[in-house]
């Protein structure tokens, strides 16, 4: 199952790649299309981050003690002031850990 | 004559490229040791790194696996996460195209975020430059090495860490680092918001193609309101 999904995946994602340069598409694509690609990684990755932030445990809301939370909003901020991505996986998790090990509400 | 041109063209690629691996290099080692944390042998996680060679697409495939997320869902969002290389390739075509097809294959490989960067600013700046695909395999050769090199040394790590440090949440937290940039309009903005609160319910609605379909409203919103960026 994991080679089979890494190959597909691979072929995948080589045929993204190879079939613009290959000629084997029209030249121009609509601007609405184009468009469109712009903002698959948004909409693809933004559900992945909330589903790892814990925010729904067993159908319920979970916000009081949720640290991964609220380090991924700290996150957030320091993506959003750096554009870096080594500050902001250092500062969340710093902030995590921190939170998760020392502090006790 | 021309081959001293075509390797110093190739050198420049390579120069222009390095200075991107300082980011490139920390998140092929967290790569790396998400795999190994995640279940992957140190073989699947490693030959992962030039079979699909995509970072976030990466991350995202050993975090689906982690979850036991079905193969259709898992092959669709690596797809997904992959389909921004279409635009690339498009913006290159004009600059490749009277090349042969074993240059295309190996250039359409190589081409991932941090080559086409680089790369696509010396196409436009300097379009009449003879050997110009020299370029671009220079660039995507350095990130080639650099990503299989990181990423080894995260394969090696990868067992040796402490479990209190729940390198899990490194996840999240690289994609929070990928997508921030990205919000710079009111239609990234929109698509955001909207795909984490539909996100959230999808999933607590427990449906299966839940990742597929917040997605596709994401994007559909995006559209729709692209209309206001242009306003603006």
């Amino acid at each position: 199952m994991i080679w089979a999904g890494i190959i597909i995946c691979g072929i995948i994602t080589f045929l993204i790649r190879f079939i613009p340069m290959s000629g084997m598409i029209p030249k121009e694509l609509s601007t609405s299309t184009k468009n469109s690609f712009k903002y698959i990684p948004l909409a693809v990755l933004t559900p992945i981050i909330v589903n790892d932030l814990s925010i729904i445990e067993n159908n319920n809301l979970f916000l009081i003690e949720n640290y991964k939370l609220y380090a991924g909003l700290i996150a957030i901020i320091v993506a959003f002031i750096t554009n870096n991505i080594l500050a902001t996986i250092s500062t969340g998790m710093a902030s995590y850990l921190i939170m998760s090990n020392f502090i006790n509400i | 004559m021309q081959i001293m041109k075509k390797l110093e063209v190739f050198k420049q690629g390579i120069l222009e490229e390095l200075p991107l691996q300082l980011g490139v290099f920390p998140f092929g080692i967290i790569y790396g040791i998400m795999a190994i944390e995640s279940g992957l042998t140190p073989m699947q996680a490693f030959l992962m790194s030039s079979i699909i060679f995509g970072g976030a697409s990466q991350i995202a495939f050993v975090q689906l696996i982690s979850n036991a997320t079905p193969f259709g869902v898992l092959v669709t969002t690596v797809g997904a996460i992959n389909s921004r290389h279409f635009l690339y390739s498009i913006s290159m075509m004009e600059f490749l195209k009277n090349l042969s097809i074993k240059w295309r294959i190996v250039l359409a490989y190589l081409l991932t975020d941090e080559a086409y960067a680089i790369s696509i600013r010396r196409f436009i700046n300097e379009p009449n430059t003879s050997f110009l695909h020299f370029h671009l395999l220079g660039t995507g050769i350095t990130l080639f090495f650099s990503w299989q090199i990181s990423t080894l040394t995260g394969v090696l790590l990868g067992g040796d860490l402490p479990q209190f440090l729940d390198l899990q949440f490194i996840i999240p937290l690289t994609f929070i680092a990928i997508i921030v940039p990205m919000i710079k309009s009111i239609s990234t903005f929109l698509v955001v918001i909207t795909s984490a609160f539909s996100g959230l319910i999808l999933k607590s609605l427990d449906i299966n193609f839940w990742i597929i379909v917040t997605g596709m409203i994401g994007v559909l919103v995006g559209i729709v309101s692209s209309k206001l960026d242009k306003k603006r």
